[in-house]
């Protein structure tokens, strides 16, 4: 489906980047940045696993009921590994928040940039 | 600060949607993706490795490399949380700077043996007093004192405990069927590994912590954290014996291809689960 010319699958998958890096930037709260971060990642692997997609095409599973076309199969592996490594970012990132709360009470930036 | 955060992303999004509208025509069966070596994996996949499901075939042979490191840099994420010092738990506000010697932690003796580092963090004047997290988690750490094997983290409604027990043995047993059936349906180790944890999770906030913590033994802890990486090291060994290449696989003996591979499965899918359930664990404030 087309939108002045653009794929609307990959417009989406822009917009979608753009929320994240908004989130990233705009917000104080470092939860709220890493949840930014997150829809960032979650914007990439669809564009990855969108840009795998064929016309009609069936997952590749070569058993009986799938017949060709095929999805590519390497877009669906490479964002596993991107969402692994996603996880883990998530994972420190909340570690370290979870240290800056217990260390000086709040996770806002603003507040953390006026303590001595 | 809004505005400039504004301007930011309209510039970033100007040069993505214009590289997004050069790209090949959506689903079009002769874009880049479906020619070069994706066509090929289609059309040699199954005779070259066995499985049927070539999403796997990719990800555990074609691409066995990639897949080792990642279960690495999940093993790595997992050491870089717990080498984060432990014993700053908040304190209770307005009392003593040191907050380590009325020790209020449940957790007993573990977060003491990094305690020598962190002291200096702990006897600093801590700017937390002034009433600035309404949230104080102090009103959720005595109730786990008092009653650790039944009381809950947070307070849980009847309804979504009974629930998430009754689900629960299910839960575990679609991630077992998503482990074992990966080969000839969507799914895999890495699947049933986050399914593992979603069980793990779910129980950890309806029965508390300490309880769901007894679901993963102290004692194998470290070696079921990191059994993913070590089954692709023995992987890659016995690819390495019976193929002279590192992880290599025997690519005329399907059923050895199918053992390695399902050893590979069952080592992400353990490994994975429990470094997942152990960040869970590590995640209190």
């Amino acid at each position: 489906m087309l939108l002045f010319g653009l794929d609307l699958d990959y417009v989406a998958v822009v917009v979608l980047f753009c929320v994240g890096l908004y989130m990233l930037v705009a917000k104080s709260n470092l939860l709220k940045k890493l949840l930014g971060l997150n829809v960032m990642e979650t914007a990439v692997f669809a564009f990855i696993v969108t840009a795998g997609m064929v016309e009609g095409g069936d997952p590749p599973i070569m058993v009986a009921g799938t017949s060709a076309p095929y999805a590519s199969p390497i877009p669906h592996a490479m964002v596993l590994t991107g969402i692994v490594v996603a996880v883990s970012v998530t994972a420190v990132a909340l570690a370290l928040i979870v240290q800056i709360h217990a260390h000086f009470g709040t996770i806002e930036i603003d507040e953390l940039k006026e303590l001595p | 600060m809004r505005p400039w955060s504004l301007l930011l992303v309209v510039l970033v999004a100007l040069p993505l949607v214009a590289g997004v509208a050069t790209l090949p025509p959506h689903y079009a069966p002769d874009a880049p993706i479906h020619t070069h070596v994706g066509a090929r994996y289609l059309e040699r996949g199954v005779a070259e490795t066995g499985m049927k499901n070539l999403v796997t075939a990719v990800l555990l042979n074609y691409r066995g490399f990639d897949t080792f490191i990642e279960v690495v840099v999940i093993f790595t994420a997992l050491a870089a949380v717990l080498a984060l010092p432990k014993g700053s738990a908040p304190m209770p506000k307005g009392s003593a700077p040191m907050p380590k010697g009325s020790a209020p932690m449940p957790k007993g003796s573990a977060p003491m043996p990094k305690g020598s580092a962190p002291m200096p963090k702990g006897s600093a004047p801590m700017p937390r007093g002034s009433g600035a997290i309404p949230k104080e988690a102090g009103a959720v750490r005595p109730r786990e004192e008092e009653d650790p094997e039944v009381a809950s983290d947070v307070p849980v409604s009847p309804v979504v405990r009974f629930v998430v027990r009754l689900l629960a043995p299910f839960m575990a047993l679609f991630a077992v069927a998503m482990l074992f059936r990966g080969h000839i349906t969507p799914g895999g180790g890495f699947q049933a590994a986050a399914v593992f944890a979603a069980v793990f999770i779910a129980l950890g906030l309806v029965l508390g912590r300490a309880r769901a913590a007894r679901l993963v033994p102290v004692d194998w802890r470290p070696w079921l954290q990191g059994v993913a990486p070590l089954a692709f090291a023995l992987i890659a060994w016995v690819g390495w014996r019976l193929t002279g290449s590192f992880l290599g696989y025997p690519i005329h003996d399907h059923t050895a291809q199918e053992a390695m591979t399902f050893v590979l499965e069952i080592g992400i899918a353990l490994g994975g689960g429990v470094i997942l359930a152990r960040l869970f664990l590590e995640m209190e404030a």
